[in-house]
């Protein structure tokens, strides 16, 4: 390791100390702030001309949001190249992100000499954050370990008016966090005759009959007929930002941007417009599925005993008017005779929202109605990548699989108010995301390409066969369909199976086997199911391996940044002290200067070109001062402009190129 | 019998006295009020401020002024608190909310503002409803959340001053702000360029009126080229007043509904990145007990509600009947003022500021347009003659004349000429100044507050207020009682909107009956106690498992009751109460045999 850069002459001091420091490390395991604060602080010391180490902001746990900048300085300034942002561990219990991080910072740092990683340290810049959510991830040192996503903001869960007062009990003392199993009449699962780890819906038409019921490990803390559901804290951060905001909906917050670490990365993202593309390790992903967001893959075990406590924010809402039901109303505005029509919008499905008309109109309103239309008619954000996009999206995820050879996703979530969202939707550049491991690759379905596929889940499509497709079709609020691969569009899929498959084969003791424990209000109950974090985050041992794999990968993703520079520059004189100035414009690298989205989210800025004169010299031609509102192409898409302009001969005249995501330039050229 | 009366008299009265902000003896038929305040002229920040400060100074029991944070330019964002203490504290009582002035050049919202503060106090102990409203509600005034903007306005802008002053590169050159318009004649106004160029220019005098300039037809010339705004290239980008200050819509940047720029411009990068927004967000989402808001703005005559966007949907009906009741009230108390819902009868609007307060708080909301043209001529007679093109008063000659006859010329900049640096000899003049159309005309301001301000005094009136009708016991027999509890809500405002309960943001009310030793065996709603009694319905069990502690919520609606039936067992003091965040704490404690 330490051969290769000594031959290296110019940075040997450099690298020798970053080498020195950085080798410590250890990539075998995971850390906690306290170690991950001193990673990062140890590179950033290590090389202190190429790294720079500074805080967003600090969390309610008063630890620091890090980031580190990474670049060779000299040539363009730093915050006129192309950025690429990682950043990590949105949703707390996201830690193998967090690892594979500080593992690409390491290896960029140690590597700085390589000719790819020089490449890229020269002409962009990496930014890493590695720990979005320190408050969140703390919790996976802690004696009792549960999925925290959460950060530490008090939050009552189920709007009872008590915050944090029923979270989890370790009822058989493993430090683990699992599933209860009760046999009790109306229970709706039973052994799942295949695997005997696993619970399946109990299906009518199969003339199956229910045995257990499923809530999470705990007690009824406050009385309210729920377990487990308002723990400590709070809100994830992966759930917390605008594109697609999951308004109202669990760990989603108050309202967007709700939290201080969020909008700590906003206000600081927003300074940082050079940021080119961005890569987000956790629990999203485009990249193994080809392109496109996932839909999501969970565990239906962890996913049946949540759905436990769904009700517990629901109890209480009483049907608002009708003499039927103890409300009398009385007297002024409030009269008004209730029809049939009006009860069913009262009482009917949830939500209480009503697409217009919630009450009889007049003609005038009708007309308003029309008018405010006109006035200004309503468009709505796209929720699925631009075509143009997509197709630069499918090249990297290909690519991915190829570099990491990740064929098949482990757990995701549908990205609703994800940071990466934020990045492709309204920040406007190239956004990926993936767990940044996988699982076995999964058996092929005839004629479904994996990277043609372009479904959510990819490759897991394929799993939903047989047993696990009748586990979901049976079950309440499942799609019907999920077996069909093809339809299950915008639901997660269940990867229990494939889970525990990889756990046997990886021999992960990841799941606790069912076992009797007399709980201390409903009896006997059988505890057991997935451990917490083992399912979401794999064995340290793969640290190494992963952060190798997805450092070379966002070396590549830096290498595909847009690169602008002035391709001719040329002065023609006319006579009597008028020139014609000639310039062509140039993109040499791969991507656009702008992705199509964020075009028309005018968040990426035109391209400038800008004359540097005293605009009455300028007879015709363009403007002093012209922007590129289009994008120039990759590989060579260019963009001519032409100046008269009245000047004197050894007049030097200054042309200034500068796009907001690939750099730019100033050159020179002296009239004669 | 008769002294105790006498005496509970007495201590009534020392009370009054005591709680009255010392309500000057009336000298003739007007009462002399103690702090003289101007409602004929507009306030710079500085000049609103101090007005608010001499309020607290001459009431300081009920007013308070304090500071939620600052703007961008550091100004204090002031928050005026008019509460009772002797009535309880603030978060036990439901506050009426008021902001105003959130584009800055919508500046009389603060004058109301001053007003209203001015208005209760000056009348407490005197009028017995404003007596009421200030012993049994809260009052936060947020008189201007774009102090930047209305100073701006006030020294320079005028209309361009709705945006704050958050610098943004308009013309994408890397310069932020660099090429405002200038105010070359320091006159504080922004006027039009005009060059004479006798034969030689499209734009020529009005024959009706030399003040208007109208465009030349085709094949003809006039004598007057238009240069556009009063400025330079400060630049020197050969374009004039193409980056100005800010430009964005303070009104776009709440975090309910709100949308990146393209799909609503003026957005800002993400909500709450303008600091008076935030300031403004974090102060309301800490006050739980704010029932009602307004949110003061200009003009048009409108009381509008949300949803401020199509796609957002209706609000449930329950909350649309109180909205209703309130909103048409308001058309009679402020005539020329139309109530109408944002997106169909305005236009659409993501992340404004009452779809946060109505979705993402709770509160019912109001934003009032004040002002409206209308009022120049209000009569049916002189809205007759306005349809005739020859009339002095038709609507291209309109503005001159009230000018003319009712401002004396006030408000029309008259043409003057000017050295302009690039353009030579021009002439600044030809605009309206900043005080009127979309301001009222300072004689007519003092209605515009009043009006407003009892409007949304009437809101205050009617946000929620619980009231614990009747409680009554029925032995069964072997220790078990009926226990029936009637709790209504006079006002029209629920204790928590139907949306706000259904999207939990608001926490239930909570029903809960306490007592050493006895046990709730079952509950449920009754119609009401009367009827029960004739023919006593089988009853709904209420599906929770603490009935101790019932949760409502979606809470009571606005004028309506509930009646709630218990199955007790057991025997003792027994205490019924009905606690809403928005509503207020109510209790009876009863004995059971």
């Amino acid at each position: 390791m330490m051969k290769g850069p000594i031959r290296v002459l110019v940075p040997v001091l450099l690298v020798m100390l970053a080498a020195g420091t950085v080798a410590a490390q250890d990539f075998t395991k995971y850390h906690n702030y306290e170690e991950t604060t001193a990673i990062v602080q140890g590179l950033a010391k290590s090389a202190p001309g190429l790294v720079k180490l500074s805080s967003l902001g600090k969390t309610q746990g008063n630890r620091d949001l890090w980031v580190l900048e990474i670049a060779q300085p000299g040539g363009l300034p730093l915050n006129e190249r192309p950025g690429l942002l990682i950043a990590a561990n949105f949703a707390g219990d996201a830690v193998f992100g967090s690892e594979m991080a500080l593992a690409v910072a390491d290896y960029i740092v140690k590597n700085a000499s390589k000719p790819e990683v020089k490449a890229c340290l020269d002409n962009a810049v990496v930014f890493i954050i590695p720990r979005m959510n320190p408050d969140g991830a703390e919790a996976m040192w802690a004696s009792l370990k549960w999925d925290r996503r959460t950060n530490l903001s008090p939050y009552d869960d189920d709007n009872d008016g008590r915050t944090d007062e029923d979270g989890p009990e370790d009822l058989n003392g493993d430090g683990f966090i699992t599933v209860m199993r009760v046999a009790e009449p109306g229970g709706t699962y039973l052994v799942d005759p295949k695997d005997a780890r696993l619970l399946k819906k109990a299906d009518p038409k199969l003339g199956e009959k229910g045995v257990f019921a499923l809530y999470l490990e705990g007690r009824d803390n406050d009385g309210d007929g729920f377990i487990n559901e308002d723990p400590p804290g709070g809100v994830n951060l992966n759930r917390n930002f605008m594109h697609e905001y999951p308004y109202f909906k669990p760990e989603a917050g108050r309202f967007m941007a709700s939290e201080s670490e969020t909008r700590a990365l906003l206000a600081w993202i927003v300074q940082h417009r050079n940021i080119a593309a961005s890569l987000t390790f956790g629990e999203n992903d485009n990249l193994i599925s080809g392109g496109r967001e996932s839909a999501g893959r969970r565990l239906d075990l962890l996913a049946a005993a949540e759905a436990s406590i769904e009700g517990a924010s629901k109890t209480g809402i009483f049907p608002a008017l009708g003499s039927m039901r103890g409300m009398r109303v009385r007297g002024g505005g409030m009269e008004m005779s209730i029809t049939p029509e009006m009860l069913a919008m009262l009482m009917g499905s949830g939500g209480g929202m009503f697409m217009m008309g919630g009450g009889p109109q007049g003609r005038d309103q009708a007309v308003a109605q029309t008018s405010g239309r006109r006035n200004m008619p309503a468009r709505t954000a796209p929720t699925s990548p631009l075509a143009a996009d997509l197709e630069y999206f499918r090249l990297v995820a290909a690519k991915y699989a190829e570099m990491t050879g990740i064929r098949q996703a482990p757990l995701t979530v549908k990205p609703e108010g994800a940071f990466s969202q934020y990045g492709y939707y309204q920040f406007g550049v190239p956004s990926f995301s993936t767990p940044g491991w996988g699982l076995p690759e999964a058996p092929r379905a005839s004629g479904q390409g994996m990277m043609t596929a372009g479904g959510p889940g990819g490759g897991g499509q394929t799993m939903m066969t047989g047993r696990t497709a009748s586990f979901q079709a049976g079950r309440a609020g499942f799609p019907g369909a999920a077996g069909s691969g093809a339809s299950g569009g915008d639901l997660p899929q269940a990867v229990d199976k494939a889970i525990l498959q990889w756990m046997d084969k990886e021999k992960i003791d990841g799941f606790v086997p069912w076992t009797k424990v007399k709980h201390p209000d409903l009896g006997e109950v059988e505890i057991g199911g997935f451990k917490p974090y083992a399912a979401t985050n794999p064995p340290a041992a793969t640290i190494a391996a992963a952060g190798r794999s997805h450092a070379e990968f966002a070396l590549y993703l830096a290498s595909l940044f847009p690169k602008v520079r002035i391709e001719s520059l040329e002065a023609i004189g006319h006579g009597g002290g008028i020139y014609r100035i000639k310039a062509a414009v140039v993109n040499t690298g791969f991507w656009p200067t702008a992705s199509a989205q964020g075009l028309q989210a005018q968040s990426v800025k035109p391209t400038m070109v800008q004359l540097q004169v005293d605009p009455e010299t300028v007879l015709s031609g363009n403007p002093k001062t012209v922007s590129i509102r289009q994008a120039l192409n990759g590989s060579g898409g260019r963009a001519e402009f032409e100046w008269l302009i009245r000047a004197k001969a050894g007049e030097k005249i200054a042309l200034k190129v500068m796009s907001q995501k690939g750099g730019g330039e100033t050159r020179t050229v002296v009239l004669k | 019998m008769k002294t105790k009366i006498m005496i509970l008299f007495l201590v009534l009265a020392a009370g009054l006295m005591l709680s009255a902000p010392q309500a000057l003896p009336q000298k003739s038929s007007d009462p002399q009020f103690k702090v003289k305040l101007d409602f004929n002229r507009w306030h710079d920040t500085e000049e609103l401020y101090a007005d608010f400060r001499r309020l607290a100074s001459a009431f300081p029991k009920f007013v308070k002024v304090s500071s939620i944070g600052k703007s961008h330019d550091g100004r204090d964002i002031m928050l005026v608190t008019v509460n009772n203490p002797d009535t309880g504290p603030e978060l036990s009582k439901a506050a009426m909310a008021i902001e105003a002035n959130v584009h800055g050049n919508e500046i009389q919202g603060g004058e109301v503002c001053l007003y209203t503060v001015w208005y209760l106090m000056e009348n407490y102990g005197r009028l017995e409803p404003i007596t009421r409203l200030v012993d049994e509600r809260v009052f936060y005034l947020i008189p201007t959340i774009n102090p930047d903007g209305r100073q701006y306005f006030m020294d320079v802008a005028g209309g361009r001053a709705r945006s704050g002053h958050v610098p943004v590169d308009d013309d994408n050159d890397g310069l932020f702000d660099e090429d405002q318009p200038n105010d070359l004649n320091g006159n504080g106004v922004i006027e039009q360029i005009r060059k004479y160029v006798p034969g030689k220019g499209n734009y020529r005098l009005s024959l009706s009126d030399p003040r208007v300039m109208e465009p030349v037809p085709f094949g003809e010339k006039g004598d007057y080229l238009l240069l556009g705004q009063e400025g330079v290239d400060d630049d020197g980008d050969g374009q004039v007043n193409e980056d100005d200050l800010g430009v964005y819509d303070p009104n776009r940047n709440y975090p309910s509904d709100w949308q990146p720029h393209y799909i609503q411009s003026g957005a800002m990068d993400y909500p709450m990145q303008l600091p008076e927004t935030r300031a403004e967000v974090e102060f309301l989402a800490a006050h739980p007990n704010i029932a009602g808001f307004q949110s003061y703005h200009n003009n048009g005559g409108m009381i509008l509600r949300g949803p401020g966007s199509e796609a957002t949907g209706e609000y449930p009906m329950t909350d649309v009947a109180a909205y209703d009741e309130l909103g048409k009230n308001g058309e009679r108390i402020l005539p020329f003022y139309e109530y109408m819902v944002i997106w169909s009868g305005l236009y659409t609007v993501h992340g404004g500021g009452i779809d946060f307060t109505n979705d993402g708080l709770g509160i019912l909301s109001f934003s009032n347009e004040l002002w409206n043209g209308e009022q120049y001529f209000t009569s049916p007679e002189l809205k007759e003659q306005q349809k005739n093109p020859n009339s002095p008063i038709a609507p291209t000659r309109s503005r001159y004349f009230f000018d003319d006859k009712l401002e004396f010329g006030d408000q029309f900049m008259e043409w003057t000429p000017f050295r302009h640096p690039t353009y030579g000899d021009v002439e600044l003049g030809g605009s309206w100044k900043k005080t009127t159309s979309r301001v009222p005309p300072r004689f007519m301001l003092e209605e515009l507050c009043h009006r407003n301000m009892a409007f949304t005094l009437y809101q205050a009136d009617e946000l929620p207020k619980m009231k614990m009708e009747a409680v009554e016991t029925q032995p069964l027999g072997g220790g078990i009682h009926r226990v029936f509890a009637e709790m209504s809500n006079p006002k029209a405002t629920p204790t928590i909107l139907e949306k706000a309960g259904r999207n939990n943001v608001v926490r239930p009310d909570l029903l809960t009956l306490e007592g050493k030793s006895v046990e709730v065996i079952a509950a449920g709603w009754i119609a009401d106690r009367e009827s029960f009694k004739i023919n006593p319905t089988v009853t709904t069990l209420i599906d929770q498992k603490d009935l101790k502690r019932i949760l409502l919520r979606n809470g009571t609606p606005g004028k309506s009751s509930r009646t709630i039936m218990y199955l007790v067992k057991g025997s003792g003091p027994v205490t019924v109460t009905y606690d809403s965040v928005k509503g207020g704490v109510i209790s009876k404690t009863f004995e059971l045999r």
